[in-house]
């Protein structure tokens, strides 16, 4: 016994990654466990029921895994836990939701026992019809997502075998000249085609947007795509025209100033979930035409709404794409059973090691607050607390300093608050953008960004997700929302597209010491920590005296 | 013993040899405390109803139901007509070779005595088991003719005698026995029961398997009137009416039970898993038994739970562990209650009674890895607190608390060892089903009456197989090596024939068959080592015990992991030690870090919190750096130093005074900044000096406040020194574990069970032996001998002379008289010293108190 895995009583597993049959046993693991903290040294992957069921829904037993955990075990696995991990699997398939020839969409049972628990429920009995016979039970075809949901919830989850409508047919291929799809790009679009639907986590920059056009290009029918915002919107069709057959006529936007409907549209949350008269006027969206996928870009940020109009969209294809599963609202399981299960992962440092994202120097620079501003921020309110901290006048010396050791480099400053935002953009001399920004003005000088004819760009909260620079080598970060760890993600996600020189990435994070500011950036760099990007600590006197 | 057999219990006894004598006072304890006074005396106490009942239940099922076949034969009743009640007119061979065991068991037991021909049940056994209207009989079957006919009119009898077919009698006695021959003469009966209508036979089909009593009308129809008429029913009370025994055994074949069990089911392994797998997983599980018990102690360090006034820890203290410990409840209060049992805890007996570990878990503490399961292994085998009962409620509907009163169980020890002995018996490697462990245990020890699912035994049993392996006794639910050498059981090569002399010698206590079934040959078993005869292996004396734990300790300790003296620090602040670390290592890690997973590996996590824990600790910044460098395998993250560092600057910049409660401070600004805080309003402060705040409030409000404010303020001692706080861990004064509570006396040891025989044999020879009659014969036999004292004088001074023995009547002095057979040594000064037969040793007695002296007849 001398594994490289170590299996904990609290169902995480540890992986020391220096082991000579580690990347043997992360392959093994990988299809039940999920990667909860990659840093240097030991890896840690926790056992849930979802992760459980994930496997059991891509055809893995309980057999396979508790072999797994068994063989890589350094010490004797606890014998309770096999045994949990057994029932757990063996929970799943239990129930099937498939399609009957004369009764449309049934919940069939190998387990009575299960059916009369779960028809006993208060929250199943609405959604299902009639008995059919003592394992068969109707479901309302509009109700199989939220059934599939509830009776995650309860703990039998069903396995969807009724399969998906092929929607309109529109031909759609990829355009691959001069560039291809990398192998884990295709490796994620042929995980997703197999499972039929589901989610792939990618990191930042690593090419998600491509994993969604070759599953359309998979698909070839009509294709939704809901995206956080506006400019993701025009990045995504952007990106179609180059690297498909798509032209620009055949993608529309569905946005808040424009409505057009064609093959394939692109459509933002906001509008989605734009409310008047307690009713959503455009859901009638997800009916307009017949989708045979349906994208989810960012879908850790699905808004709560959508998951309800996602509920009704199961016999469509869907497609989750994200960075991250870590949800602050803890809605994963949600995730799970209505757009589907994990079907990709990668860890960032294993894409950054074959030379996909750009390696990334993380810096967290500690600026000390002068005495006047202390006492300032002892007395402040406790809601004004952070902002206080957050825009203190001692980041942007620091934030100048950067800027000059980096001069002539593309540098992004990210920030919170419009004021600060305003006043760095000032003494940077650099131009701003923010919520009022009309879309037009903000390509505009994404333009030329991207084209090198400015150098620097400050940008809000707006600029999180979705716009590609591809030339940006250095972002400082002044403030944040709060802890909010995929935010970290999503703006060290700006600086890892690949360089064309190949040279490294710099990110740095501005922080007020021994305030809240330290303890949201201690919050927030725990996700990157666990992605193993380690962060330096700087003094600012130090950085400022060598600038 | 040319005589046609004993007349009685005690002569039968008297007949036994040592080894039989012996063997039924170590399965009857009770019967000699106090030892009894001669064999007689053993008898009556054998027959007492409380002892008889004790020794039924310790019956197994086939000799039970041996028993109860006996119970409804005639008495005295042959080994023949036995063995016909027992498997009918067909026969049965498993029966047929089973049979001479269990009735070897109910000799052994004084349960049955008597020849082949004139086997007797013990009366009290009888009247327990036979069928009476109150307790019916567990065969099912009613009373016999003659029993049900008592109360009867002559006239009747003759009526029914006449209507089955007999000549009347002149009497009722011969016409009961002519109707009881009839009923048993199968061919006759089967003739009398053709002429019956078939309702009537259907009548009786439903009482031939009990329980035979049913209930007819003032006016029964014709085919009851039918019946009854000849005898076939008999009524027992006005409307009730009830089948006689002899009709009934004459429909069941002759059979007294429906079925027999005459081998004991054998556990069925469910899975084989590989021995090293099994060690592996058992030695995980033990290496966990330890940290539990550890971590549960060091949690009540600093005050553990209160003491319920009933004794006992509350159920909320008890849920607060289990989420401390990661376990379910029932799971806590095994551990809590194993501690307590191997006196690692108890209350510490002040004003305000709280839980606490006692001196003994320190020096526990100190023993190695293997040894401390050891103890512990070994409390859980003999302990009767019973953990499983916990949360449920006692007979007087009072919840059932942790390490309160009333979870004693007397049967607890027995059942684990019998549990594991059972285990054992199985090939290595293999995991029975529990069910069929019970089975088996039912079989052994039925209960008598109705079975339940859910009796105290079978619910001991199941809390045996999940303690076992929590305990890491078992791994996979197979007995481990060092479970094994636990329970002192030989290698189990050696287990499969059972040669061990010691062991031999015990379970010839039991099967004490002269024959070994045969059917060991021919059982579906064959080709497991598994025991169809009930091997009972009794648990270990303390002493044998002690060598059987240092040899699991043995066993165990190259299986436990060896602690590691490194751990790997890493960038999101965590370290992971990949294992077991050494307890100084672990000790400061557990103050340093806090600890976010346990399992094989512990995963620490540092925090703010808890590296100014370490520095409150007296740790200083360099003290830690140095820590880290010297156990990490990697280097020290940046982050980390970082965290350190920032912790260490800011702590101990403050500095609060207990005594007069103030803020001292190098630096006005922060004081300036403390003093603007709303949140400081609360604490009073007044500026003493630019460097120094004062308060009314007490220092540890003080603390609390600033440190809620965000600050990390060191106390500071009269003299200007940081107060260290470092908790002293709380412990209880000397405690003693507490005893199991065993059921009865204990076995007797071999000493005592010798001295007791001889014993009870002087006084049976005392009471016994034919008496020389005094020549003037005025004393009437069986009372004590009177002589004047001058004759008694002369007579003792002749026993002197010659060394015979004389039987004396003696008067103590609470004026208790009794008989004694003394063989005198001396006479002088009044007094005759002697050795006395009855109570085995030399005695002095004075000559004024003994009654009178008689010479004891010549042996023939």
């Amino acid at each position: 016994m001398n594994g490289p895995l170590i299996v904990q009583s609290d169902k995480t597993l540890l992986l020391e990654v220096d082991h000579e049959q580690a990347d043997e046993c992360r392959r093994a693991i990988a299809a039940f466990a999920e990667l909860e903290r990659a840093p240097e040294h030991i890896h840690t992957y926790r056992v849930t029921p979802l992760g459980l069921w994930n496997a059991r829904a891509a055809g893995h037993d309980a057999e396979q895994v508790v072999d797994a955990l068994v063989q890589y075990s350094r010490y004797p696995v606890p014998h309770a836990l096999l045994v949990d991990v057994a029932e757990t699997m063996d929970r799943y398939g239990r129930l099937t939701l498939s399609k009957h020839p004369t009764h449309g969409l049934v919940l069939t049972t190998t387990d009575r026992p299960v059916l009369e628990e779960v028809l006993r429920s208060k929250r199943i009995a609405p959604l299902v019809g009639a008995r059919i016979d003592p394992d068969t039970v109707a479901v309302h075809p509009s109700e199989r997502g939220q059934i599939k949901q509830t009776l995650l919830k309860l703990g039998w989850p069903a396995e969807d075998l009724a399969g998906y409508v092929d929607g309109e047919a529109h031909p759609i291929e990829l355009n691959e000249d001069g560039w291809a799809l990398r192998p884990y790009q295709k490796q994620a679009v042929e995980n997703f085609w197999h499972g039929g639907s589901g989610v792939v986590v990618l990191p930042c920059g690593a090419g998600k947007t491509l994993v969604g056009a070759g599953s359309m290009a998979q698909a070839k029918s009509t294709t939704l795509i809901l995206v956080t915002n506006t400019v993701s919107a025009r990045q995504w069709k952007h990106e179609l025209v180059k690297r498909t057959s798509l032209t620009e006529d055949e993608i529309g936007e569905y946005s808040g100033t424009r409505k057009e409907i064609r093959p394939v549209t692109i459509a933002t949350y906001q509008v989605l979930t734009t409310k008047r008269k307690g009713v959503y006027p455009h859901l009638e969206l997800f009916d307009s035409r017949d989708w045979g996928l349906i994208v989810y870009d960012e879908v850790h940020l699905l808004p709560a709404p959508v998951f309800k109009f996602t509920a009704d969209l199961q016999a469509r294809r869907r497609l989750g794409l994200t960075a991250t599963l870590v949800r602050e609202d803890g809605r994963e399981s949600d995730v799970f059973s209505l757009i589907g299960p994990k079907r990709f992962d990668a860890p960032w440092k294993e894409i950054e090691a074959q030379g996909y994202i750009a390696p990334a120097d993380c810096v967290e620079v500690r600026v000390n607050l002068t005495d006047s501003e202390r006492l300032a921020y002892a007395t402040a309110e406790q809601e004004e607390k952070y902002r206080f901290c957050a825009t203190t006048d001692t980041k942007r010396k620091v934030t100048e300093a950067i800027v000059r050791r980096f001069a002539g480099q593309q540098i992004l400053v990210i920030g919170q608050y419009i004021d600060q935002l305003d006043e760095l953009g000032e003494h940077l001399d650099a131009p701003v953008i923010k919520g009022e920004t009309s879309n037009a003005q903000r390509e505009k000088l994404f333009d030329a960004f991207r084209e090198g004819e400015i150098s620097v760009l400050v940008v809000s909260k707006v600029a999180n997700f979705s716009i590609d620079l591809p030339e940006a080598t250095v972002a400082i970060q002044v403030s944040g929302t709060f802890g909010s760890r995929q935010e970290e993600a999503q703006r060290l996600g700006r600086v890892l597209r690949p360089k064309a020189d190949g040279h490294q990435a710099h990110f740095y994070s501005v922080v007020a010491r021994d305030t809240i500011d330290q303890d949201f950036a201690a919050h927030r760099q725990r996700f990157l920590a666990e992605q193993g990007y380690a962060y330096r600590i700087v003094d600012a006197d130090e950085l400022l005296a060598e600038g | 013993m040319s005589t046609p057999g004993p007349r009685s219990l005690a002569e039968a006894l008297r007949l036994r040899d040592d080894a039989s004598l012996a063997a039924l006072l170590r399965a009857r304890p009770d019967l000699i405390t106090p030892v009894p006074s001669d064999l007689t005396q053993l008898a009556t106490r054998a027959g007492t109803r409380a002892s008889v009942v004790r020794a039924l239940e310790r019956l197994d099922r086939f000799a039970l139901q041996t028993a109860e076949a006996l119970a409804v034969a005639s008495d005295p009743a042959s080994y023949d007509e036995l063995l016909g009640l027992m498997t009918g007119d067909e026969g049965d061979p498993k029966v047929t070779a089973a049979l001479p065991r269990a009735v070897a068991t109910l000799r052994e037991q004084a349960l049955v005595w008597g020849g082949e021909d004139r086997l007797r049940l013990v009366r009290t056994a009888r009247e327990l088991l036979a069928p009476s209207p109150q307790h019916p009989s567990p065969t099912g079957l009613g009373p016999t003719v003659q029993e049900a006919t008592a109360g009867m009119s002559p006239g009747r009898i003759q009526e029914i005698v006449v209507t089955a077919g007999l000549a009347s009698t002149h009497d009722s006695v011969s016409a009961v026995a002519a109707l009881t021959g009839l009923f048993n003469d199968r061919g006759r009966m089967a003739a009398l029961l053709a002429e019956a209508p078939a309702q009537s036979r259907e009548v009786l089909e439903r009482l031939v398997w009990g329980p035979p009593y049913g209930q007819v009308t003032a006016e029964p129809a014709a085919h009851l009137r039918h019946l009854l008429d000849r005898g076939l029913l008999l009524p027992t009370a006005p409307g009730t009416v009830v089948l006689p025994r002899e009709v009934a055994l004459h429909l069941r074949g002759g059979r007294a039970h429906r079925t027999t069990e005459p081998l004991p089911p054998a556990p069925e392994p469910t899975a084989v898993h590989r021995p090293q797998v099994v060690d592996a997983t058992a030695a995980g599980q033990a290496y966990t038994a330890l940290a539990t018990v550890e971590e549960l102690l060091k949690d009540w360090d600093e005050g553990g739970p209160a003491v319920l006034r009933a004794g006992g820890l509350s159920v909320r203290d008890l849920k607060r562990t289990a989420v401390a410990l990661d376990v379910s409840e029932p799971v806590a209060a095994f551990w809590v209650e194993l501690a307590y049992a191997a006196g690692l805890l108890a209350s510490d007996g002040e004003a305000d009674e709280r839980y606490a570990a006692t001196p003994a878990y320190d020096e526990w503490l100190e023993q190695p890895a293997a040894q401390r399961w050891a103890r512990l292994a070994q409390t859980w085998l003999t302990a009767t607190r019973t953990p499983g009962l916990v949360g449920g409620r006692d007979a007087k509907d009072r919840a059932l608390s942790a390490l309160g009163p009333g979870l004693d169980r007397s049967a607890a020890p027995e059942v684990r060892h019998r549990v594991l002995t059972l285990l054992a018996g199985l090939p290595e490697g293999a995991a029975p089903s529990p069910d069929s462990v019970l089975d088996r245990l039912r079989w052994e020890r039925p209960l008598r009456g109705p079975q339940q699912d859910d009796d105290l035994r079978a619910r001991l049993a199941r809390w045996t197989l999940t303690e076992a392996e929590l305990l890491g006794v078992t791994g996979r639910g197979a007995l481990s090596g060092h479970g094994r050498a636990l329970l002192g059981a030989p290698a189990p090569t050696g287990a499969a024939k059972k040669g061990g002399g010691r062991e031999a010698a015990e379970s010839g206590t039991a099967t004490a068959g002269p024959s070994r079934p045969r059917v060991d040959d021919n059982g579906p078993g064959d080709k497991l080592p598994v025991h169809h005869t009930p091997v009972v292996v009794e648990p270990l004396s303390p002493p044998e015990q002690a060598v059987a734990s240092a040899a699991a300790a043995r066993l165990l300790a190259p299986l436990l992991p060896e602690p590691l003296d490194h751990v790997l620090l890493q960038a999101d602040l965590t370290a992971v030690a990949p294992g077991p670390l050494q307890r100084p290592l672990a000790d400061m890690l557990d103050v340093l870090a806090d600890v976010e997973s346990k399992g094989g590996a512990t995963v620490y996590r540092f925090t703010p919190g808890s590296v100014r824990r370490a520095l409150d600790a007296g740790r200083t910044a360099s003290d830690l750096h140095a820590f880290l460098a010297a156990h990490s395998r990697t280097p020290v993250p940046q982050p980390l130093a970082y965290l350190i560092d920032d912790v260490a600057r800011k702590h101990g910049h403050l500095r609060v005074g207990a005594a007069s409660a103030y803020v001292r401070c190098d630096d006005d600004a922060l004081l300036n900044e403390i003093m603007a805080d709303k949140r400081a309003a609360s604490l009073r402060l007044r500026r003493l000096a630019p460097t120094v705040l004062a308060t009314q409030a007490d220092p540890a409000t003080l603390l609390d406040g600033l440190r809620a404010m965000g600050f990390a303020p060191a106390a500071e001692s009269a003299d200007g020194d940081v107060v260290i706080t470092r908790p002293d861990a709380h412990r209880t004064p000397p405690r003693a574990a507490p005893e199991p509570v065993p059921d009865g006396p204990p076995t007797p040891d071999a000493t005592l069970l010798t001295a007791a025989i001889r014993a009870i044999r002087a006084g049976d020879l005392a009471s016994t032996t034919p008496r020389k009659q005094p020549p003037s014969a005025t004393a009437p036999t069986g009372a004590l001998p009177r002589t004047s004292s001058a004759e008694t004088l002369a007579t003792m001074q002749a026993a002197v002379l010659t060394g015979e023995a004389l039987w004396i009547g003696y008067v103590n002095a609470e004026g208790a008289a009794s008989q004694r057979v003394i063989a005198p040594i001396r006479v002088e000064g009044g007094f005759v010293t002697a050795y006395d037969h009855t109570a085995d040793e030399v005695r002095t007695y004075p000559l004024h108190r003994v009654t009178g002296v008689a010479e004891l007849a010549d042996e023939t």
